[in-house]
């Protein structure tokens, strides 16, 4: 019995493939178990191809994983053209359309021999049953549950409920050819047999992809204006919010370009109103400008930068973290601002309340980096208890401070209260301009170094704030990993695969990217000789942020690559075993820096 | 609160803020902010509840001389951010301006937008037909043929006609107006003000360092030409375009395009879309509940 099964499968657009994925995600949720659904596709509108992988698990599942143990593959290019994203290796089962005349000796897979090759007539199978190849995807749904006793009553309830709208006939053609696919599986068992053992969870589990939570926790978070321009893959955010930020008093502007989508969350952020804008790196480029405003007049703002691969269009459907740099250094002009990154689908809610939080204590824009594959990945998350939460709003000037009021009074925190229009005797002068205390244009360099330092002052509690990184493992060993973002989940999978190997290893995930939290970096490296900065870019932006800021052991090294290849769990281990051993025997080699 | 905007008794003065202004001695931006004050007054707005947006130029430092909620922004941007301030607390009077630059030039692609969405703000531009901030380049209305410091052989291209070009992306009030003529303008821009939706004032406000010479306030008071004194009917876009198509070589003043057709405002609509929709999805704390699978 296997405790977690990874699926991968690819086909033509339109082949439904993505839709399979969904149906077998919601069927293994509502059984009980936990999953994790991503997909890819090429950059074609429609046709093309298309791709999603499958993570079904009794456990909590921490990335979509690496090696497939299932391929399924409707025909060979397109299947093949997801290259890395879709590995298969000896141990992986192969289930493909025969009418691509393809023998299983000859399975097109480079030097791999999978497990073993299953031809199945999928097209056939669906054309005979329910009269059409669009059913193929019932017919996958049908073998997957017959070969890996996946939830088959789930997933015909989720056909009649995904179909009902279609009609009866629809349903039922669809259900004859998933009737098909286990009847195929019964015919042809595997050679070996390979069953998932039966979910454990009990109770209530949400489905939801990274950009849903994304602007569900605004809505909790108090936001009532979204300002925004479509990118991919950002857009899901903006779409979401457009059903639901009406129930709850606020509006979505979807505006003429990305400079008036943040330009109308900046004029929303000065009418006291919590304000979100969304893009990805491209847009991040039109917006900075912006961003420097609402910098320099102290307004609270989050602007959400989906990572995608770039530069320019690059490939933006898959994703990559590397806009690290771009959010911290595009800033003009001195401009520090912070800058936090989730993990996962779950930790998108936690962190994108603490974005409007940061927001609103210190008047300042956040920049919130999440990534293609949080943002678009669909997984079962537990229920959020979100009483649990605190919220906090921007600090309004009292009585007292209005009898004379200086909206950028210089104060012990560098937080000043902030009016709105409509407040009597709050009335000022916001600016991108340099500005006295109570907002008059001025071009003393006195005031702007005071004015600086004030701005950046008030930033600097959250270098202390420890919760925003999480540790895992033995605080006294020598191994350590740090990741962020997405590939988090995958230093996480390593940290625990190379505990079971005996290897000492302890993790550190920042939240908090910037401002760099040097004490917080010193404390978790005292101990350690050796170990990886992973994440998912060419330059490693994390790994080199950290060298600016901090003496880094000079084992520390970067394990780094572009998007949309992948850094499996069990690569990071063996890399790790490769340090210990030169650990063990020349401990001083890792004197020795590797640049 | 009541939604019913608060009137009062102001006088002009009670809109001038203590700030001193650092336009050129004869800059016709002095006129344009006195003609603010009178029409504000004539208004009566308190002026907490008055937003006052701009981007940069010359003209941009208008908010900071009143005594309204300013917003001194970037380039080209006051609209999206007024648009912004407008749809999130639709209670305040919105007003937004800057320089031909500004609006035409850098932020020329918001005005069309502003204008299709019918967001109730009013837009003043102080056209010079010159960057006067950044000492004397060519604007996007300077005239062709135009030497200045970066066209020393004369301006290659014809200029945007700016009433033409609001006129046609369907603005519902256009008028224009010269600090040549104070009461005429504090009409125009108080008219301005009290028309729900969209409104676009040009206001032909002379540079008198980098300006043409031909194109000063004397010049003005000589050429101007009331339309109230042509016959023209302000009803009618078609005969609206016809006369601003005169943009440049005549200077009419007043209102070109006032649409007596009631049109709705984009927060107009919002509030409506808030009303229908309000309560009907779970709470705040609750708000992750249509994810549960069941």
């Amino acid at each position: 019995m296997r405790d977690d099964l990874i699926i991968g499968m690819a086909g033509a657009g339109g082949d439904g493939i993505v839709s399979a994925g969904e149906s077998l995600l919601l069927a293994v949720a509502r059984e009980g178990y936990h999953a994790v659904m991503t997909k890819s596709f090429g950059s074609q509108i429609r046709g093309g191809e298309s791709s999603c992988r499958v993570r079904i698990s009794t456990r909590p599942v921490l990335t979509p994983g690496g090696l497939l143990d299932v391929a399924v593959a409707l025909n060979w290019d397109d299947f093949l053209r997801f290259g890395a994203e879709l590995p298969v290796s000896g141990r992986t089962v192969v289930v493909y359309d025969s009418q691509t005349g393809v023998a299983p000796s000859r399975v097109p897979l480079g030097g791999v021999s999978p497990l073993e090759a299953h031809a199945v007539p999928i097209a056939e199978m669906a054309k005979r049953t329910a009269g059409s190849d669009r059913a193929k995807n019932s017919v996958v749904l049908g073998l997957l549950a017959g070969w890996f006793a996946l939830a088959k009553e789930r997933l015909e309830d989720g056909i009649r409920r995904k179909l009902a709208r279609k009609g009866a006939e629809v349903v039922e053609a669809n259900l004859k050819a998933f009737a098909a696919g286990l009847e195929h599986a019964a015919a042809h068992p595997l050679t070996a047999p390979f069953a998932m053992a039966p979910a454990q969870r009990r109770g209530e589990t949400l489905v939801v992809d990274g950009n849903e939570m994304c602007g569900a926790a605004a809505i909790f978070a108090g936001c009532q204006f979204f300002g925004g321009y479509p990118i991919t893959p950002s857009t899901e955010i903006m779409q979401y919010l457009s059903r639901e930020i009406w129930r709850y008093g606020g509006t979505v502007l979807q505006a003429e370009d990305e400079i008036a989508g943040i330009g109308a969350a900046v004029g929303a952020s000065f009418a006291g109103r919590k304000a979100m804008t969304a893009t990805s790196g491209p847009g991040m480029s039109l917006k900075t400008e912006m961003l420097g405003l609402a910098t320099i007049a102290e307004l609270p703002l989050v602007c959400v930068n989906v990572q995608r691969g770039g530069p320019s269009t690059g490939i933006p459907t898959k994703s990559e973290q590397s806009d690290l740099f771009q959010a911290v250094f595009s800033a003009h002009g001195d401009a520090v601002r912070p800058v936090l990154a989730p993990t996962s689908v779950a930790d998108t809610f936690d962190v994108t309340v603490e974005a409007f939080n940061i927001a609103e204590q210190y008047q300042t824009p956040v920049i919130l980096l999440s990534d293609q594959e949080i943002a678009q990945r669909k997984e079962t998350v537990e229920p959020i208890d979100t009483t649990a939460f605190s919220v906090v709003e921007r600090r309004r000037p009292t009585e007292a401070d209005l009898a004379s009021y200086a909206r950028f009074r210089m104060t012990e925190s560098g937080v000043s209260p902030i009016s709105e229009p409509g407040m009597a005797g709050g009335n000022y002068l916001a600016s991108g301009i340099e500005h006295t205390e109570r907002g008059a244009p001025t071009a003393s360099g006195e005031i702007h170094a005071a004015m600086n330092e004030k701005r950046i002052r008030k930033l600097d509690p959250l270098k202390s704030r420890r919760d925003l990184f999480r540790t895992e493992g033995d605080p006294e060993s020598p191994l350590a990993l740090v990741s962020w973002g997405s590939l988090a989940g995958v230093a996480r999978e390593a940290q625990r695969l190379a505990a079971g190997d005996g290897l000492r290893v302890k993790l550190l995930v920042p939240t908090l990217l910037f401002p760099v939290a040097e004490t917080v970096y010193r404390e978790f490296l005292a101990s350690v000789q050796a170990g990886l900065v992973v994440e998912q870019s060419h330059q490693g932006q994390l790994y080199r942020l950290l060298r600016m800021h901090l003496d880094l052991p000079a084992g520390l090294r970067s394990l780094a690559r572009s998007g949309s290849n992948p850094i499996a769990p069990a690569e990071v281990v063996a890399r790790l075993r490769e340090a210990a051993m030169a650990l063990q025997r020349r401990p001083e080699l890792h004197l020795v820096s590797q640049e | 609160m009541s939604d019913a905007p608060s009137i009062e008794a102001y006088a002009a003065r009670d809109y001038k803020s203590n700030l001193k202004p650092i336009w050129c001695p004869g800059c016709g931006d002095f006129g344009v902010v006195q003609a603010i004050y009178r029409a504000l007054a004539a208004v009566g707005r308190p002026p907490h509840e008055i937003a006052f947006v701009s981007g940069i130029g010359c003209s941009s430092r208008i908010p900071g001389y009143t005594s309204a909620y300013g917003f001194n922004s970037v380039h080209g941007r006051a609209l999206p951010i007024a648009q912004g301030i407008k749809l999130a607390n639709p209670r305040l009077l919105v007003l937004v301006a800057g320089g031909d630059g500004d609006g035409f030039s850098i932020g020329g692609g918001h005005v069309a937008h502003a204008i299709r969405r019918n967001v109730d703000l009013t837009y003043i531009v102080m056209d010079n037909q010159i960057y006067g901030l950044t000492k004397g380049q060519l604007s996007p209305t300077s005239p062709r043929g135009l030497k200045t410091v970066t066209s020393g052989y004369g301006s290659l291209e014809d200029p945007v006609n700016p009433l033409l070009y609001v006129l046609a992306y369907g603005a519902r009030f256009v008028a224009q107006g010269t600090p040549a003529d104070m009461n005429g303008l504090a009409t125009v821009i108080e008219a301005a003000i009290r028309y729900p939706g969209f409104a676009f004032v040009n206001v032909q406000s002379p540079c008198v360092t980098f300006g043409q010479e031909e194109q000063q306030l004397r010049q003005h008071k000589a050429a101007m030409q009331p339309i109230a004194g042509l016959g023209h009917d302000p009803g009618d876009r078609l005969k609206a375009m016809a006369l601003a198509q005169e943009y440049g070589t005549k200077l009419h003043t007043g209102i070109f395009y006032e649409s007596s057709e009631a049109a709705p405002t984009y927060e107009g609509l919002v509030r409506e879309r808030q009303q229908q929709l309000a309560g009907s999805g779970p709470s705040r704390a609750d708000v992750l509940r249509p994810f549960v699978v069941s």
